[in-house]
């Protein structure tokens, strides 16, 4: 049988619960382990091998001339225009990259939004 | 009149319980609209300005006094820019009459219910007005809508105030809040219920709130007869809209719950009146929040059949049983 | 202009679209209408065309896997699943059981996912607001849920062409299990408002009614076509993925009116949520993915897979190397978009929102490129060829830089 007002119960029952509004940015939000935020490039690990470079499907990857590792070239990450897909991460034969839990990434300058170790 | 009286009433009319004070006390009523809204969704509503967000609608009406004020070029310029302006002097005229700070309003004549009555259809008409004058095709839709609504709600707002008049017999509302004082002891609501359901019903198309905010649905012609109006015209209107809860509530208190009456200090009355006042007209906005919450929107076509085939044949029984108990002598 | 219309008949043209509140992704329609009454409607489309399939001949095809999910937001894992699912056939390899399992389980829960905020967004349009915010609030348990498996909320990135990426471990699954009991308790409470609520059976029973020989005859697919009486369903008709061993029931209603295809998608959740907890318990254990050549000898294969809208198909052509030589993507809502035509005559302008959004628009995934001559107001699509020599004429015309500054890596 329709009744109107079939919500009433539950709407009074949500006087007195907490709202369900999480308070960011005044609280901080836990996100969960295998979060794909910024990434992270440990350069010990990596051997210029470019195949980071050349699986990025946004082109956020430039190898570029450096002496310290095997074949002389090392990637620089540009994060302005990575998609946080990992498939660099999966590519790595040396595990050199990694995604990390980091997500507030804005930026006033695109030119700052680089990781050059 | 002696000067002190006439500065007095002036100063009435201004300040205490007049002009500034509905205004407040409209920005407060729509603050407790939008956070009991917020809150039986289990959200929050305004927080941030002011203590609990109290400042919201005050910082909403100067934002939107800063803003640009443009009038299309199809719009009658003279109607355009005129009907905000009567509209907000016709919502506070209307105040005048409302019993706030005293068992009488600031002014108060024989007859001044149909009054009330008859200047808040003026506000209907105005507000057909303002769509029809933008010269934009939502707000034609919207002008027909308000105009289509406007015939279903008039008829039983009206039958339920009369039944109300019915029963006190008089039209003068200082009159009916005595009576409900003095003679009856009781708030009007144990002897006619049912029009108080109907007066809350038909308060709910006139305020033009969800379920019959047809005239201004979002989704559909996206503001309806407001659509063309920015800046201080829009702010002026939202202003008006708030008064007109303001009096709403303040009449339902009026006729039907024993108007500001209750237990005071002897000499402090208009103190306590007030307090009352208040309290009152919450109660009620919490019961037109609540349903304000709870229903989705009708069609207009459905709005018109509704009010004419349910609320109009209750509002006539509810007058005959009020001529019944009038006739067996119990009031 | 307007004055005129109105002096000549009653009648006038009302534009919904691009920019209205009705919709939640740009496209134009234009009814005439006559007081309240919608006679006649004509729609353009085009505002949201990105170029993909184009771009995507010049992607590799492990690349294209996060194009392809991108197309659209809501259905983002079945755009990638069937790009998966296609690209494995064309190079003749299968992804183990485990990775066919879980890729399976994204799927069903992307459903839960799309047809929850359909159900918020269809709340929305009838004016009913409360049932919006309460609904997108229980829409972030399965939010959250994804976010565990995947790493993100939207664009899962799941798959990849073998199997799929991450997997699922034991205590992740109980938490999985616990927010499928929460998300099944409030679904059965929506349900039950949905049929109660006489609000909504005022707005939603008996409107943009669709009979089913106009359905057969326009070729509706997904719940749209399920609400009016067709019985067809591509997980049953031509199993792909874990579909021939997940049990599943196909909803069908036959009022054919928007609350036939409210009532079918929170129906469509309950089953999504059982089958989900089923593939849970049942996951075979084993490897995720297989290896996977990056050269491709040529073939063509025709894939398609039940999203949540509709039937979505993906063609793909391979010529060798390791780009892909064309790709085309058909999505449902390009399939609905007749019959919504047909539906909304003869309706009032109040049942516009509800009725369009009954076939859940996704209009960025359908969008086509649509000329139109401003002068004369003709319109006209073209095929391959033509649009071919006139990109070759344009691009002789406006010289090379214009190729130089873009690929400039």
């Amino acid at each position: 049988m329709p009744v109107p007002g079939t919500l009433e119960k539950e709407l009074l029952n949500h006087i007195s619960k907490k709202p369900a509004t999480e308070m960011y940015p005044f609280v901080k939000v836990e996100v969960p382990e295998g979060y794909r935020g910024k990434i992270e490039f440990n350069i010990e690990k990596c051997i210029g091998c470019g195949l980071c470079s050349r699986e990025c499907p946004a082109g956020a990857i430039e190898m570029v001339e450096d002496e310290r590792t095997k074949l002389k070239k090392r990637p620089k990450f540009i994060y302005s225009r990575c998609l946080y897909c990992a498939q660099c991460e999966e590519s790595c034969p040396r595990e050199a990259i990694k995604l990390t839990q980091e997500f507030e990434l804005a930026d006033y300058d695109k030119e700052r939004m680089v990781i050059d170790v | 009149m002696e000067t002190i009286e006439l500065l007095i009433l002036i100063l009435k009319f201004v300040l205490f319980p007049g002009a500034l004070f509905c205004i407040a006390y409209g920005w407060f009523l729509e603050w407790f609209d939008r956070k009991l809204y917020a809150r039986f969704q289990n959200r929050i509503g305004p927080l941030l300005t002011g203590p609990k967000g109290v400042l919201q609608p005050f910082a909403d009406f100067i934002k939107l006094l800063a803003k640009e004020d443009i009038t299309p070029a199809g719009a009658d310029k003279f109607g355009f820019t005129v009907t905000p302006l009567l509209t907000l002097v016709v919502s506070l005229f209307t105040l005048l009459f409302i019993p706030i700070a005293s068992l009488s309003g600031i002014l108060s004549l024989s007859g001044d219910l149909l009054l009330v009555l008859f200047i808040s259809t003026v506000f209907g008409l105005l507000i057909m007005f303002a769509g029809y004058f933008s010269g934009n095709r939502f707000s034609i839709v919207g002008t027909e809508r308000t105009g289509l609504q406007f015939v279903a709600y008039e008829i039983p707002f009206a039958l339920s105030v009369i039944s109300v008049a019915l029963a006190t017999r008089s039209l003068e509302i200082v009159n009916i809040v005595t009576y409900q004082v003095n003679t009856l002891k009781l708030p009007l609501i144990v002897i006619v219920p049912v029009a108080f359901i109907i007066y809350l019903i038909s308060s709910l198309a006139k305020l033009e709130k969800i379920p019959f905010d047809v005239p201004e649905a979002e989704t559909e012609i996206v503001a309806g007869w407001q659509v063309e109006y920015s800046g201080k015209k829009l702010a002026f209107f939202r202003l008006a809209t708030d008064l007109k809860m303001v009096f709403v509530s303040g009449l339902a208190v009026a006729l039907f719950l024993g108007g500001p009456y209750g237990p005071s200090i002897p000499g402090l009355e208009p103190v306590f009146y007030t307090i009352w006042f208040i309290i009152k007209t919450l109660v009620v906005m919490f019961i037109l929040s609540n349903l304000r919450s709870l229903f989705a929107r009708y069609r207009i076509d459905q709005v018109v059949r509704g009010f004419w085939k349910y609320l109009i044949p209750f509002a006539v029984l509810q007058i005959l049983a009020v001529q019944l108990l009038i006739f067996l002598g119990v009031i | 202009m307007l004055e005129e219309e109105v002096e000549e008949k009653r009648v006038f043209k009302i534009p919904v679209g691009p920019q209205h509140p009705a919709l939640k992704e740009f496209e134009n329609f234009t009814f005439t209408v006559d007081g309240e009454k919608v006679i006649d409607v004509d729609f353009r489309i085009g505002y949201t065309h990105r170029g993909i399939e184009k771009l995507a001949e010049s992607k590799t095809y492990i690349q294209n896997l996060y194009l392809c999910e991108r197309i659209c937001g809501i259905c983002s894992g079945a755009h990638q699943g069937c790009y998966a699912q296609t690209v494995e056939e064309l190079a003749g390899i299968t992804a183990p059981p485990r990775g066919v399992y879980i890729r399976t389980l994204i799927w069903e829960l992307e459903r839960i996912h799309s047809h929850l905020l359909w159900l918020g967004v269809a709340a929305h349009e009838i004016g009913f607001d409360t049932l919006f915010m309460l609904i997108w609030r229980d829409r972030e348990i399965v939010m959250d849920l994804l976010e565990m498996i995947s790493g993100n909320r939207v664009n899962y990135a799941m798959n990849t062409i073998g199997g799929v990426r991450r997997d699922i471990s034991d205590e992740l699954k109980h938490k999985i299990l616990k927010g499928l009991d929460i998300l099944e308790e409030r679904t059965k409470y929506y349900k039950e408002v949905c049929m109660k609520e006489q609000t909504i059976l005022a707005r939603a029973a008996n409107v943009g009614i669709l009979s089913k020989e106009k359905t057969l005859k326009l070729n509706a697919v997904g719940p749209t076509a399920r609400a009016s009486g067709v019985d067809v369903d591509i997980r049953r008709d031509d199993p792909y993925g874990a579909y021939d061993e997940v049990p599943f029931e196909v909803i069908v209603y036959d009022t054919c009116d928007v609350l036939a295809r409210i009532l079918v998608r929170v129906d469509e959740t309950i089953q999504s949520i059982l089958m989900s907890r089923w593939i849970l318990e049942n996951l075979p254990s084993g490897e995720i993915r297989t290896k996977f050549t990056r050269k491709i000898a040529e073939n063509e294969v025709l894939g398609r897979v039940e999203a949540p809208r509709g039937e979505l198909l993906y063609y793909i052509k391979s010529n060798g190397t390791d780009k892909p030589e064309r790709l085309k993507v058909r999505t449902p809502t390009l399939a609905n978009l007749l019959p919504v035509a047909e539906m909304l005559k003869g309706g009032y302008i109040a049942d516009i929102p509800i009725v369009l959004a009954g076939i859940d628009p996704c209009f960025a995934c359908m969008d086509r490129a649509l000329f139109i001559d401003e002068n004369s107001e003709k319109t006209w699509v073209w095929d391959k060829e033509q649009l071919r020599i006139y990109s070759i004429k344009w691009y002789k015309e406006h010289g090379k830089e214009v190729v130089r500054e873009r690929w400039k890596q």
